[in-house]
C-alpha cells in the first residue's frame, strides 16, 4: 500500500517538475525571440499564461509529495516534552486536520472548476479555457487528499498500537 | 466578542496550534477559515473565496519566480561549482591564519549568488568544504559553525527566496531588493571571516593554513569560476535592465545551472530525479504555506485588526527606533524557534503597514528596502541558533563525529557578528540604500 501511494506521489511531483523545466525552456526561448525580433521573430505567444498554468500545476503537485515527506514547516520544539503517546495521538489530529484541509481545497477547487467551465471563461491571449488548468490542478488536489488519507490512517493505526 | 477581539484572539489560538506541531500553513489556514465563518456568521464567504483562491494563489505570475529560483539552487548544487568555488577561494585565502575556514565562507558568497536557499547552500559547500577543514586541523566545533552560518549567506547575498516572497507582500520592486541586499551581504562575509581571523588569532582552533599560491595560479583558479559570474550577471542584471522580469530571470537562471551541471557531468537521470523531487518538496512546502498566510490574512482583514493597529500605533507617539528594535527582537525570539519564511508570512502583512507609519527621516519606498533587509537578516539568524536552527544540524549530521553541542558552541562567534551587524544597519540604513540610489 506504501509503495503505490508513494508512486503516486512521486510520479505526480515528477510531472510537476518536468512542466517547470518546460517552462524554463520556453521562457528561455521567449526570451530569445523577443531580443531577436529585429529579424522577425518574437518571443511566445502567451508566454506568461503559460507559465502562470504551468506553475499552477507544478504547485498542486508538489503538495502530495511534501505531506509525504513530511516536509512541511513545523515547529517541533515542545515534541520532547510530550512523551510518545500524546505526540501520536497529536500526529493524528494533525494528520486528519491535513486531510480536512486537502478535501476542502480539492472540492472547492472542483466547484471553481464549474464555474469557469459554465462561463466559458478563457486566458486572455492564447484563448485557452481557464476550466482545463483547473482540471489539470484537481489532479494534484485528488492526490494530495489520496496521499493525506493513507498518512491519516497510518497515524491512526500507529494510535492503535500504542494503546494495544 | 467583536470582530477585532476576534483578530486578536487568532493570534494565540494560531501559536497554540503552530507550537502543537501542526504544519505552519496548515494552521494558519485552518485558523483563518474557522475565523472567516465566526466573523461572517456563515461559510458562505469562505466557501465562495475558496473556489478560486487556490489557483489564483499557486498560479500568480509574481509567485511562479519561487519554484523556478528553487530549481536554479538545485541545479546549482549538482553542477560541481562549489568544488570550484572553493579552491578558488582557498587559493586566494588559504594561506593566512584560519583561511581554509574564510575560503568555505568566500565559496559559500559566491555559491550565495546563485542560490536562493540556505539550506542548499550550508549542505553543498558543507559537502566540499567539510573534509578540507577536518584535513588542515580545524576543530569540528569551528568547522561546522563556520558553514552553518556561512550558509546563511545563500539566502543573504541576493537572489533570495526571503526577499522574492517580501518583495511581493509589500509591493515592492524585486531588482531594488536585491540592490539594497548586495552590500549587507557582503558585510555579512566580511563579519564571519573577521570571526575566524579572531579566533585563528586567539587559538589553534582553526588549524594550519595552505601554502601560499602564485599570483598565476590564482587568477587561474579564479578564472574556473567564470560560470558563477555569467548566471548572477545575468539574473541580477537582467532584472535591474529590465531586458526579462524577475520571473524569467530565474528561468534563465535555471537554465544557466543546469546547462553547466550538464556540461560538468553532475546531471545524470538519477540526479537530475533528486533536482526535481528536491525543488518540488520546497515548493509545497513554501506554497502551503503562502496559501494559509492568504487565507488568514484576507481573515485578519475582515476584522480590520491590521487597520486598527496602525492607527493605534500612528497616535500614540511611540519612538520609532524603540518599535523598530522591539519587532527585531520579537523576529530574533521567534527565530529560533520558528522557519524564516513562515515568519515574513505571517508578520510582515500585519507589521509592515504599522512600521511604515513610523517616521525614520526616509521616504516610503527607501524605508520598505531597509526594513526588508533589517527582517531578512533577524529571520536568518533563527537559521543559526538553537534548539531548532536547521544549518546546524544539516552540518552536524554531515560531519558524523562532531558532538550537537560543540556546533552550538562553535557557531557563537557568527551569531555575534550577525548581532552586531543588525546593529551597524538600523544605526546606518545608508548601507542598505546606498547602492539602490546610485543605481536608480
Amino acid at each position: 500500500m506504501k509503495s503505490a501511494v508513494e508512486r503516486l506521489a512521486v510520479w505526480t511531483a515528477l510531472a510537476g517538475g518536468l512542466v517547470l523545466v518546460a517552462l524554463v525552456g520556453l521562457t528561455c526561448v521567449s526570451i530569445a525571440g523577443r531580443a531577436l525580433s529585429g529579424i522577425g521573430l518574437g518571443p511566445v505567444p502567451g508566454d506568461y499564461e503559460l507559465v502562470e498554468i504551468g506553475i499552477g500545476f507544478a504547485v498542486f503537485a508538489a503538495l502530495p509529495w511534501c505531506h509525504l515527506n513530511r516536509g512541511n514547516a513545523t515547529v517541533e520544539l515542545f515534541a520532547p516534552l510530550l512523551g510518545d503517546r500524546l505526540n501520536r495521538a497529536l500526529d493524528a489530529l494533525i494528520d486528519l486536520a491535513v486531510l480536512a484541509m486537502a478535501a476542502l481545497l480539492a472540492w472547492r477547487l472542483a466547484v471553481g472548476m464549474l464555474d469557469k467551465k459554465a462561463f466559458f471563461e478563457t486566458t486572455f491571449i492564447l484563448g485557452f479555457e481557464i476550466w482545463q488548468a483547473y482540471t489539470l490542478c484537481l489532479a494534484g488536489a485528488v492526490v494530495f487528499c489520496v496521499v493525506a488519507l493513507w498518512r491519516a490512517g497510518e497515524s491512526l493505526a500507529a494510535l492503535r498500537g500504542a494503546r494495544a | 466578542m467583536s470582530n477585532l477581539e476576534i483578530g486578536i484572539w487568532s493570534f494565540p489560538v494560531l501559536l497554540a496550534l503552530i507550537f502543537l506541531r501542526v504544519p505552519i500553513g496548515v494552521a494558519m489556514f485552518g485558523v483563518g477559515v474557522v475565523g472567516s465563518v465566526i466573523v461572517n456568521g456563515t461559510p458562505l464567504m469562505m466557501l465562495a473565496q475558496l473556489k478560486h483562491l487556490t489557483y489564483g494563489t499557486f498560479s500568480n505570475y509574481s509567485f511562479s519566480i519561487v519554484p523556478l529560483f528553487l530549481l536554479m539552487g538545485q541545479f546549482a548544487t549538482v553542477g560541481g561549482l562549489s568544488k570550484a568555488l572553493f579552491k578558488a577561494a582557498e587559493a586566494w585565502m588559504g594561506h593566512r591564519p584560519g583561511g581554509v575556514a574564510m575560503a568555505a565562507i568566500g565559496a559559500c558568497a559566491g555559491f550565495g549568488a546563485i542560490c536562493g536557499s540556505s539550506l542548499a547552500t550550508a549542505a553543498t559547500m558543507g559537502q566540499v568544504a567539510l573534509p578540507e577543514l577536518r584535513r588542515f586541523g580545524c576543530s569540528g566545533s569551528l568547522a561546522t559553525g563556520a558553514l552553518a552560518a556561512g550558509g546563511t549567506l545563500g539566502i543573504l547575498i541576493p537572489p533570495s527566496v526571503i526577499l522574492v516572497i517580501y518583495a511581493i507582500l509589500t509591493e515592492q520592486n524585486i531588482a531594488k531588493l536585491f540592490s539594497a541586499a548586495l552590500l549587507p551581504g557582503l558585510l555579512a562575509a566580511a563579519g564571519y571571516v573577521l570571526a575566524i581571523y579572531v579566533i585563528a588569532r586567539l587559538s589553534g582552533a582553526a588549524g594550519s593554513p595552505t601554502e601560499r599560491m602564485p599570483y598565476g595560479d590564482r587568477f587561474r583558479m579564479l578564472l574556473r569560476i567564470w560560470p558563477v559570474i555569467a548566471i548572477f550577471a545575468a539574473v541580477i542584471g537582467g532584472i535591474y535592465v529590465g531586458v526579462f522580469t524577475p520571473t524569467e530571470a530565474a528561468a534563465v537562471g535555471a537554465a544557466g545551472t543546469g546547462l553547466v551541471a550538464l556540461l560538468n557531468r553532475g546531471l545524470n537521470r538519477q540526479s537530475f530525479r533528486a533536482c526535481i523531487l528536491g525543488t518540488m518538496s520546497s515548493t509545497g512546502m513554501i506554497f502551503l504555506i503562502i496559501l494559509g498566510a492568504a487565507v488568514f490574512n484576507t481573515f485578519l482583514a475582515t476584522t480590520r485588526l491590521p487597520q486598527e493597529l496602525s492607527v493605534f500605533v500612528a497616535t500614540q507617539a511611540l519612538n520609532p527606533w524603540l518599535v523598530l528594535v522591539l519587532v527585531l527582537v520579537l523576529y530574533l525570539v521567534f527565530g529560533c524557534v520558528m522557519d524564516s519564511l513562515s515568519m515574513v508570512l505571517l508578520t510582515v502583512p500585519i507589521l509592515f503597514p504599522v512600521m511604515s507609519a513610523l517616521d525614520f527621516g526616509l521616504t516610503p519606498e527607501e524605508f520598505a528596502l531597509w526594513f526588508g533587509v533589517l527582517v531578512l537578516i533577524v529571520v536568518e539568524v533563527g537559521l543559526i541558533t538553537p534548539p531548532v536552527g536547521l544549518n546546524l544540524f544539516v552540518i552536524n549530521s554531515m560531519a558524523g563525529d562532531v558532538p550537537i553541542g560543540e556546533t552550538f558552541r562553535g557557531v557563537m562567534p557568527f551569531v555575534a557578528t550577525d548581532l552586531a551587524r543588525v546593529v551597524v544597519l538600523v544605526l546606518f540604513p545608508v548601507i542598505s540604500l546606498a547602492l539602490v540610489r546610485a543605481l536608480y
